[in-house]
């Protein structure tokens, strides 16, 4: 609201168009309480000039060759400091604005008492206009340098950057594929239904990118199956097969002869003939995710205490990966404390298997972790306290799945 | 009946308007203009002033989708956009120059509405620009003590957007189950 002692400045605006000079207007009016009102230039008293727009140079020189004379308030999101004009540094913030408007009614004030004949110029006569062109420019220039490499190439990559498959217990099933000798509708089954994922293509897998990493050098990892390349540095791999190979693949416990004809080997030659096989390219996350889902099937790895609580370092990328049930709700929780798999299972009513599987996947990523700490172990979990407007969400969600 | 809103926020040509289009149930009002600022080295037509977008509920309940204005000059509409939110959708756009720089504005200037609600954070563009990764993302946050959901999104895809506003509702509750 406009206070009534206060006299409104005259401002005119520059480098906003219609839309914006009429937000600019209202702003003014409404949480600048009025201590400007906008007005045409050959009323105003103060100009106002969003220094980002593209023509801001050659409307910074008009306004000073017109009415060299007006205070100039200079909006920009960098940093503009030019001789005798008042910089508000985007986005505007209501505090800075008004110390800005009164700054330049103080400025106004001073040369009206100064000199009223000779108009005293805001922006030094002895400050050479090229600076002040080079200034603007230069802060245009690095916006447009801001624009980063475009890399085509990574665009066909298309396995890479497919959205997630977000399964629900109806089609879990059918995804994972059956694991012989694991009732999981028995509970004490459940319980004792770990895996070694070194016994696993998953293990080799984690081993060959280790060595990749630590040689800094892309290998191919050979099997008796389909082989593997490993780019470390754009955290990629390669294979040549579809899902329902691998899946299959993944589910055998690699025994001697299979283990022999492991090996890696460097890739000396050309690798540019993969570039024929785009969709071949995969995030290695996105690939050591599946094949933890399809190597765990439900299991717990045996490199992890099921009796003790786990953590989560950061929420999955899930966009990116296979959503397994309820996967969203497990990260959300364990997000918050370390909690066993167990617990999770009982705050969140879901099956254990659904719990394992998530750890599984997350646990190879590195995303995981045995709590350590005493103190997680003896303190119980609490209990999740349902949001306020929980019909609300859950009806929120529903719509979104659909 | 209450107004319930998600607001989406981020900087120019994040995807936020895109983001709406794709979850809504009603084209969305777009206020776009043609850039005229910094805006338009990056795009042709820019949020003025706010995007609106409706996700309708069985129940007939309607959820509202706000996006921010895209000019950062316009912020002051930010707090007034949040009166009522459920929580905050932030997209960033990963070929930009800073796009750390754009997280901590943008989580800054919403601090006040995420620690009374929860956001969720979706970087775009990260076919066109690997880098930084997902991970470099959760680095930065972890110093800031912050561990939301961040995930790769492409605004075009519903099933992206949609796994995004998920990730927020989780957040909200862990315990949430469909209806």
């Amino acid at each position: 609201m406009k206070n009534k002692n206060q006299t409104s400045l005259k401002v005119a605006l520059y480098g906003m168009d219609q839309r914006s000079y009429k937000m600019m207007s209202l702003y003014l009016k409404g949480p600048c309480k009025g201590l400007a009102t906008v007005v045409n230039e050959t009323e105003a008293e103060i100009d106002l000039l969003d220094a980002d727009h593209i023509k801001a140079r050659e409307l910074l020189d008009q306004l000073q060759s017109k009415t060299p004379t007006r205070p100039i308030i200079i909006l920009s999101l960098e940093e503009i400091r030019l001789e005798g004009t008042i910089y508000v540094k985007k986005p505007v913030k209501m505090n800075d604005i008004i110390a800005a408007l009164k700054l330049a009614k103080e400025s106004l004030g001073a040369r009206s008492k100064k000199n009223k004949v000779t108009p005293i110029k805001v922006v030094s006569e002895a400050l050479d206009p090229a600076p002040v062109k080079k200034t603007i420019e230069e802060v245009a220039e690095r916006k447009q340098a801001a624009t980063k490499h475009i890399d085509n190439e990574e665009k066909n990559k298309v396995s890479k950057h497919r959205t997630a498959r977000d399964l629900t217990e109806s089609n879990f099933s059918a995804y994972i594929g059956n694991i012989e000798g694991v009732d999981f509708s028995d509970s004490e089954q459940v319980l004792k239904a770990s895996y070694n994922p070194k016994s696993y293509f998953l293990g080799y897998v984690q081993s060959a990118l280790k060595a990749c990493k630590a040689n800094n050098r892309v290998l191919k990892l050979n099997s008796s199956w389909k082989p593997l390349i490993i780019f470390p540095n754009t955290h990629e791999v390669w294979l040549d097969a579809e899902d329902k190979q691998l899946r299959a693949f993944a589910g055998l416990a690699i025994k001697n002869n299979g283990a022999k004809s492991m090996s890696l080997s460097p890739i000396d030659q050309d690798v540019s003939s993969l570039n024929n096989k785009m969709e071949g390219f995969y995030d290695i996350d996105h690939f050591l995710w599946k094949l933890a889902v399809w190597t765990s099937k439900g299991r717990y790895p045996d490199n992890l205490d099921i009796n003790k609580p786990v953590y989560l370092v950061q929420w999955p990328n899930f966009t990116r990966l296979v959503v397994t049930p309820h996967a969203m709700r497990i990260a959300a929780l364990l997000i918050e404390e370390p909690r066993t798999a167990m617990n999770i299972a009982k705050v969140l009513s879901i099956k254990p298997q659904y719990v394992f599987v998530f750890i599984s996947a997350a646990n190879v990523l590195g995303l995981v972790g045995q709590a350590r700490r005493q103190v997680d172990e003896l303190i119980a979990a609490p209990e999740v306290k349902p949001s306020k407007t929980k019909g609300l969400l859950s009806r929120i969600l529903s719509r979104l799945r659909g | 009946m209450s107004q319930y809103k998600i607001i989406f926020t981020g900087p120019v040509g994040a995807g936020k308007t895109t983001a709406i289009d794709s979850i809504s149930d009603v084209p969305p009002i777009k206020t776009d203009s043609t850039a005229t600022d910094m805006t338009k080295n990056r795009k042709k037509a820019t949020t003025v002033a706010m995007d609106y977008g409706i996700m309708n509920l069985d129940d007939g309940e309607k959820i509202h989708l706000y996006g921010t204005p895209g000019q950062e000059r316009f912020d002051f509409m930010w707090d007034i956009l949040t009166v009522g939110g459920i929580g905050l959708i932030l997209l960033l756009d990963n070929s930009r120059a800073d796009p750390f720089q754009d997280m901590k504005f943008f989580l800054d200037s919403f601090s006040g509405f995420i620690s009374e609600t929860s956001v969720a954070i979706g970087v775009t563009q990260m076919d066109l620009s690997s880098k930084p990764s997902i991970n470099d993302y959760h680095k930065k946050l972890q110093e800031l003590n912050l561990k939301p959901a961040v995930f790769s999104v492409d605004a075009r895809v519903k099933n992206d957007v949609s796994l995004l506003v998920q990730a927020l509702l989780f957040s909200l509750d862990p315990g949430l189950e469909d209806e």
